[in-house]
């Protein structure tokens, strides 16, 4: 646990040695949110409620999941491909504490560097009127658990996709077609209450709803009791596929570079 | 014959370039669709929301469209020539400029032409197709007049947009690290470019006119070509005149390019 | 007629000052406080045509500076520099044709493209016309032995190989004035003689004016007859190599195979070793030729030499005087 400690607080620093890069990723934050504000307001056009959903809860929904966005979905989606290109992997490797360990500790540090961003965002949130507090104390209860659920789900996938590196280096074009996809089926840019029926159906049968909607939703009140131990629950699965599914892969990766070389 | 000579050149280095990108061709179909679906999140966001809003600031779906393929046409425009200036940070800081100064040839051009991204043409591809079909079912009455304005504005949104980006990129050789910048001036197009500019308010309409000139790549020429001049906060000739002010930008960016890359500092001394 | 001119070079770099303690870093962003570094300071000097110079120092002592300002890539801070009639970074393209520029530690070339497509487009870059270019190709292929890696996409070239193709791209439009800047690094020894014996066939044949950086003071002796040295961004000694010797290194050793040699007479012994005696003399005022008389006539001699210094000692005892 203390190597992984370690491990994580290596990334944030990274981060942080970033600076001009990480001011101006929380001013283009700022920027998206009082955009989505303005924007989500003209598409309502005066209009108080549109299918039960005021636009107090949908300006609060697309500020939350901006900010959820930078936490939980940061920039570098999976450091993997990069080391393996570099051919960093094999020293990965000697580290005493697993490769997938490392690479979710590191990814978690990264995540954390946000969260000073968070805490200067809110109040900027709450002045433009995009904020709001949760809808109920089980909201409020449920959100945390939710939010680590989200992490973990998008961490996960990021894992897998960066280990397919092991067995192609030419991954940046389908890594970032998978960005896009994700981010839209994740309902961070429309919830899932406004999509198109089929485009919504997707949505639910995929795993990104679980990085990005149900927090939200869970926070906001758009899911209420029964509904909640569900999606905490659809989360849960998630994490527990993916998981399995990652070790899997892992183990032929590990063979991989064992037969191989880094 | 200088300009005869530049243009010679710059096809010179670009297909060496070229030839130099098709050793790495394995990734070039993937690139290109990634190119497609960073552009095509966006449009996503909107037909899914219009689907159920109808409009926005008074704009439908073919309007928008329209709106949002101008914008991603004249992006693409740009990006295929212009894609390397991300590279500026560390071809400065790593002192590979050195070797352009060293060649009479325009360092610029020699930026430009360090490689080429073939995703770029997924942006260009995209815009066209959309701009294609948006064209077709927006209400505007397509005489030849229109079709070549719709043209020239086009040029005049890369140039713009290019402008930008060349004057950002300026920066480096005084700052040494622009690319925040840069992304944060990409991130201004492709998020704000693809609405009505009167959903802001004046004052950020203003902004974005005079200050930040983004309305100038779409907006205006858009709304012109749409015949709703009257939603526009200022006089419709501005609309007429996009192009123009994309090829003054860019001048006054390129002159600005040229001044700063006296401070060129190379590195390690 | 001197082609290159450099008349009171000065140049400066400036950075904002590094703020310490916490926030350090936001600090130094904010901060309008900066520290100046004067990389080169004052420095005068001039080449002839057809001349070939070792600009020698060491490292920090603004020798790549000087040499990045008289190719134009960077601007003075104040002080003139001429090139053959230019002002090397106000008319950079024209002075870029009159000058071929080899940076060692980087490729001029086309990374990913054969080494045929890089000289291609350099002849095209520079305007030389079809025939000329094919001479010179032809040329530089047998002298250079290219031959076998034309095709070879640069990026998989040894480091010789990649050298030599830099020289023939940097010499394919007949510049007059060469500027090599570490040519030999990292080469092993036969890579690093074909490379001399090329420059200076250049030099005998075309009357190139040839500047040379370099760390490996071998390429000096062998190519050189003038250095300038400079140090702390000022010129420390300027004039011939043997001259150099002369004035900072006077001295010459005389290395005598004998039995027993307790001491000579206008000579200090400095070494013994295995039957060997290391003699030091100053040749102004003791004649050589009256030392070797004076050992031949006392001792048993199996085997003598004069050994002259060698450049290195001589400018690390120069360094060593004014640091």
């Amino acid at each position: 646990m203390k190597a992984h400690l370690a491990c994580a607080r290596m990334e944030f620093r990274v981060a942080l040695t970033y600076r001009t890069s990480y001011l101006s990723s929380f001013v283009m934050m700022l920027l998206q949110i009082y955009l989505l504000t303005v924007v989500w307001s003209a598409f309502y056009d005066g209009r108080d409620e549109v299918d039960g959903v005021s636009l107090s809860t949908m300006t609060a929904y697309a500020t939350l999941s901006t900010l959820q966005y930078t936490l939980v979905s940061p920039w570098r989606s999976s450091p993997i491909d990069q080391r393996v290109r570099e051919g960093k992997v094999a020293v990965d490797l000697l580290r005493p504490i697993g490769f997938p360990g490392q690479m979710l500790a590191g990814q978690l540090g990264w995540a954390s560097a946000a969260v000073p961003v968070l805490l200067v965002a809110l109040p900027f949130a709450l002045l433009i009127g995009a904020g709001q507090a949760p809808a109920s104390t089980a909201a409020a209860v449920a959100y945390p658990l939710a939010l680590i659920g989200a992490l973990l789900v998008n961490q996960l996938l990021g894992l897998l996709l960066g280990m397919v590196s092991f067995w192609t280096l030419e991954v940046s074009g389908a890594l970032m077609a998978y960005r896009f996809v994700a981010q839209f089926f994740s309902g961070a840019l429309v919830p899932l209450w406004f999509m198109p029926g089929p485009v919504r159906a997707a949505a639910e049968w995929l795993p990104f709803q679980a990085t990005a909607y149900t927090p939200a939703a869970l926070y906001l009140g758009q899911v209420e009791g029964y509904g909640m131990a569900a999606a905490l629950a659809v989360q849960g699965a998630w994490i527990v596929a993916l998981g399995a599914l990652a070790a899997f892969v892992w183990s032929r990766a590990r063979h991989r570079v064992m037969s191989q070389g880094g | 014959m200088r300009a005869l000579r530049g243009l010679r050149v710059y096809l010179l280095l670009a297909g060496a370039a070229f030839r130099a990108e098709f050793q790495y061709r394995g990734n070039l179909f993937i690139n290109i669709i990634g190119g497609l679906f960073y552009q095509g999140v966006g449009l996503a966001f909107i037909w899914a929301v219009l689907d159920r809003f109808g409009q926005v600031g008074g704009w439908g779906l073919p309007e928008i469209a329209f709106l949002y393929g101008l914008r991603l046409t004249a992006h693409g425009l740009w990006l295929l020539p212009g894609h390397q200036l991300v590279h500026v940070d560390e071809v400065v800081i790593e002192g590979e400029y050195d070797r352009y100064l060293v060649r009479p040839v325009s360092p610029l051009v020699q930026l430009l032409t360090r490689r080429v991204r073939l995703s770029s043409l997924g942006d260009l591809a995209g815009g066209v197709v959309l701009l294609s079909i948006a064209s077709a079912s927006a209400p505007v009455d397509w005489t030849p007049g229109a079709v070549g304005f719709l043209l020239l504005a086009v040029l005049g949104g890369a140039l713009v947009e290019g402008a930008l980006q060349l004057a950002a990129s300026a920066l480096v050789f005084r700052m040494k690290k622009v690319s925040p910048i840069k992304f944060a001036i990409d991130m201004i197009f492709s998020d704000f470019g693809n609405y009505p500019l009167k959903i802001f308010g004046s004052a950020a309409g203003f902004g974005l006119t005079f200050v930040f000139p983004l309305a100038f790549v779409a907006y205006l020429p858009a709304t012109v070509l749409l015949d709703r001049e009257d939603e526009l906060a200022v006089p419709a000739w501005l609309g007429w005149g996009a192009p123009a002010v994309g090829v003054l930008l860019m001048y006054a960016a390129y002159r600005f390019w040229e001044r700063q890359t006296r401070h060129y500092e190379s590195s390690g001394h | 007629m001197p082609v290159i001119e450099v008349a009171d070079l000065v140049k400066e770099f400036r950075r904002p000052k590094r703020q310490e303690g916490s926030f350090a870093g936001l600090r130094t962003l904010l901060t309008r406080e900066q520290t100046v570094k004067r990389a080169v300071d004052g420095i005068s000097f001039q080449v002839a045509r057809g001349e070939m110079v070792g600009y020698l120092g060491p490292n920090g002592a603004g020798k790549s500076t000087t040499i990045k300002m008289l190719t134009g890539i960077l601007v003075p801070t104040s002080g003139t520099v001429r090139v053959a009639g230019t002002v090397p970074w106000r008319d950079r393209a024209r002075n870029a044709r009159q000058i071929g520029v080899v940076f060692g530690q980087r490729s001029q070339l086309w990374w990913d493209l054969p080494l045929r497509d890089s000289l291609w487009l350099t002849g095209r870059l520079y305007d030389v016309p079809t025939a000329r270019f094919e001479e010179k190709r032809r040329q530089f292929t047998k002298v250079l032995d290219l031959g076998s890696f034309l095709d070879t996409p640069v990026r998989q070239l040894s480091l010789g190989q990649r050298m030599r193709g830099d020289l023939a791209a940097a010499m394919l439009y007949d510049p007059s004035i060469l500027y090599l800047d570490e040519p030999t690094v990292g080469l092993d020894v036969v890579a690093k003689e074909r490379i001399r014996a090329f420059v200076g066939e250049l030099n005998r044949e075309s009357g190139t004016t040839v500047v040379l950086t370099t760390h490996d003071l071998d390429d000096v002796e062998e190519l050189c007859d003038r250095i300038v040295l400079i140090d702390h961004g000022k010129v420390a000694y300027d004039g011939a190599v043997a001259e150099l010797k002369t004035r900072y290194a006077p001295h010459r050793e005389l290395v005598v195979q004998t039995d027993a040699l307790e001491s000579v007479e206008g000579a200090e012994v400095v070494r013994r070793e295995e039957g060997k005696v290391w003699l030091r003399f100053d040749p102004a005022r003791t004649p050589p030729a009256a030392l070797v008389a004076s050992v031949l006539a006392r001792h048993e001699v199996t085997d003598l030499s004069i050994v002259e210094p060698e450049l290195e000692s001589v400018i690390h005892r120069i360094y060593a005087d004014r640091g």
